[in-house]
């Protein structure tokens, strides 16, 4: 796998990285809610997802909640008719995201822009009207489907710190994989079509592949954490497949900064606490939420770490030469 | 079935008025212009405060409440829209919606979350061959098609109409004959925002006012824009109506999925290029993509 190998000096950066994440998320777990961090957990892996097909290969779209939410109905469904081992569940999550992304993304990559972002609303909407309505039968509807998970030798996932530590482990693990990714060749790739696709094009590559690929991938990854919210919730309802919901991966990227995964970390974590607290301390906190998001579109575009950047070199995007 | 015609005409008419300012804003700033929900929502909040101190004249508020609405358009367009022109997509996205979250919040904070009910102001129908026609309905549908011959004549023959028809076309083109295109676009976003408000509060004897109202017609007014062509005025007219009757037809024979049936049109009018694309990969006919 010579495509996505990387320097072994930068695998040393990456588990220093995976090392610091991990404990600062298990030191947030003593301050706050052990809820509240498991939330903030699955949120995030969401967020690092969105980075890859946002930050990197520069498409926004409004339809990423889709398979969330795809992946949190099929685990929820799993553990209701087939079995109630939860692995299985996240496994099912997993794949019926990535058939359905691979289907969905074939036709949808080859949009941009407006467009792409509208075509991935229209099919999260179809996805939420299917969950809310449509699928009744199957979903339940608005009343929601409760399930309930059995222990998996001495792993039980109705102990909130096993859930913790599994979600914790799975977001590192995310992470890993999309730190190697956007460090190895495939990653300047991206990068690439994300400046200039024509010039890729030039170069030899069928960048349409590509494009496709790193959906896919985006995709399947998103379906993880709402398999894990299935899972750590025990209930789904259409909530978790509604395309509002997208608006707050994009808020959450953007408070962080696009385009590092760092930033898609602290966004998730800042705009959780932002939503939670200060739903709890100040009445007006959308009127809030909005201001800050004014003053960040026009006055701190590169996000929370963006400005950290500028002390620490390490976290400044790499530019695409690098390989 | 009459009535479910006459219902999709009343939706398209609402759809148009409120499809306007976001075509033009689309079509001139490439902007996804978000805080035009908000303009719609408290135009309609003016109106509902003002109607019991006019004696419930319902032309008076209206007029009213268009005017109290036009500078809190002129300040979005001054201090937000024009700040993001030539900006990426996103950003615009994200700072005009910051501006919805917040008017949607000011709307709670002032009026309550409570829905707030209407009357029909006309509250007569016609009836032709047993079949009761709502006069009020009517009046939509008739002044959205007076408001389309209005525009057309605006657009064509009026100054202002005719350059920001022209930058519609070609921004940079108007610039260079040494016109202030900014001046113009604040003009004609002022009046695309006086038009939603205008649909507004047409629409709220028939529907219900709550403070999201905006956020509701804005995903439907997305897909009225793709579909008649981004900044393309008739185009978004024809759309409208299509998109209207599309609701109500859906609507009757399955109420649940209106909504979502719109954005299925919307989609494949998007995907029109990209199913061919997708055809020519998968058979391996025709020119490589």
């Amino acid at each position: 796998m010579d495509f996505i190998s990387i320097a072994p000096y930068k695998r040393g950066i990456i588990f220093r990285d995976l090392a610091l994440i991990g404990g600062a998320f298990v030191l947030l777990a003593f301050f706050l809610r052990l809820n509240w961090v498991i939330d903030f957990t699955i949120f995030a892996i969401l967020v690092l997802s969105y980075d890859l097909l946002y930050g990197y290969m520069g498409r926004l779209s409004f339809g990423h909640v889709l398979y969330y939410g795809i992946g949190a109905y099929t685990a929820s469904l799993f553990l209701v008719h087939v079995s109630p081992n939860p692995f299985g569940a996240i496994a099912a999550g997993i794949a019926v995201g990535a058939v359905v992304a691979s289907v969905i993304g074939f036709i949808v990559v080859q949009t941009e822009g407006a467009p792409f972002a509208l075509v991935n609303l229209a099919f999260n909407q179809i996805g939420y009207w299917l969950a809310a309505s449509g699928l009744q039968q199957i979903t339940r509807g608005e009343d929601g489907l409760p399930s309930s998970v059995a222990a998996v030798g001495f792993l039980d996932f109705n102990d909130k710190p096993t859930v913790f530590v599994f979600a914790l482990l799975c977001m590192l693990a995310v992470f890993f994989l999309l730190k190697t990714f956007t460090l190895s060749p495939y990653g300047v790739l991206v990068r690439s079509m994300k400046e200039n696709d024509d010039r890729v094009q030039f170069l030899g590559y069928d960048t349409f592949r590509y494009q496709w690929l790193t959906f896919v991938l985006s995709s399947t990854l998103a379906a993880l954490p709402g398999a894990l919210y299935a899972i750590f919730y025990g209930f789904v309802a259409p909530t978790v497949i509604i395309p509002f919901g997208n608006i707050e991966v994009i808020f959450a990227i953007l408070i962080g900064g696009a385009g590092n995964l760092y930033g898609a970390l602290v966004g998730a974590v800042a705009f959780k606490l932002i939503s939670n607290i200060l739903a709890t301390t100040i009445t007006r906190w959308e009127m809030f939420l909005g201001a800050l998001l004014l003053v960040l579109v026009f006055k701190f575009r590169r996000g929370l770490t963006g400005y950290v950047a500028d002390f620490l070199p390490r976290f400044r995007g790499k530019p695409a030469t690098e390989g | 079935m009459i009535e479910t015609l006459l219902y999709g005409f009343t939706i398209g008419a609402i759809l148009y008025f409120f499809s306007i300012g976001l075509s033009i804003t689309f079509g001139t700033m490439q902007i996804v212009n978000f805080a035009h929900g908000m303009v719609y929502a408290l135009g309609v909040y003016f109106f509902i405060t003002f109607l019991p101190f006019v004696g419930r004249i319902f032309p008076l508020a209206l007029v009213l409440a268009i005017l109290l609405s036009l500078p809190i358009a002129y300040v979005i367009e001054r201090f937000v829209i024009r700040r993001l022109y030539g900006e990426s997509l996103d950003y615009a996205i994200i700072a005009t919606y910051a501006v919805l979250l917040m008017g949607t919040d000011a709307i709670k904070w002032i009026w309550g979350a409570a829905p707030q009910p209407v009357s029909d102001p006309v509250g007569v129908g016609i009836r032709i061959l047993d079949v009761n026609f709502p006069l009020y309905r009517i009046f939509i549908a008739a002044s959205a098609l007076a408001l389309f011959g209005a525009l057309r004549f605006f657009f064509r023959r009026s100054i202002v109409g005719k350059i920001v028809a022209a930058a519609l076309e070609d921004r940079e083109g108007v610039r260079c004959l040494g016109l202030n295109v900014n001046k113009y676009f604040s003009i004609v976003f002022v009046i695309g925002s006086g038009l939603a408000v205008l649909g507004g509060v047409l629409y709220a004897p028939i529907a219900t006012s709550e403070p999201y109202m905006g956020f509701h017609i804005l995903l439907v007014a997305f897909a009225v824009v793709i579909v008649g062509g981004m900044g393309n005025l008739t185009g978004t007219f024809i759309s409208a109506f299509i998109l209207g009757m599309v609701i109500a037809v859906t609507g009757r024979f399955y109420s649940t999925a209106a909504d979502t049936m719109v954005f299925v049109v919307m989609a494949l009018v998007l995907l029109k290029d990209s199913f061919r694309k997708s055809w020519q990969r998968l058979t391996g006919m025709g020119t490589r993509a």
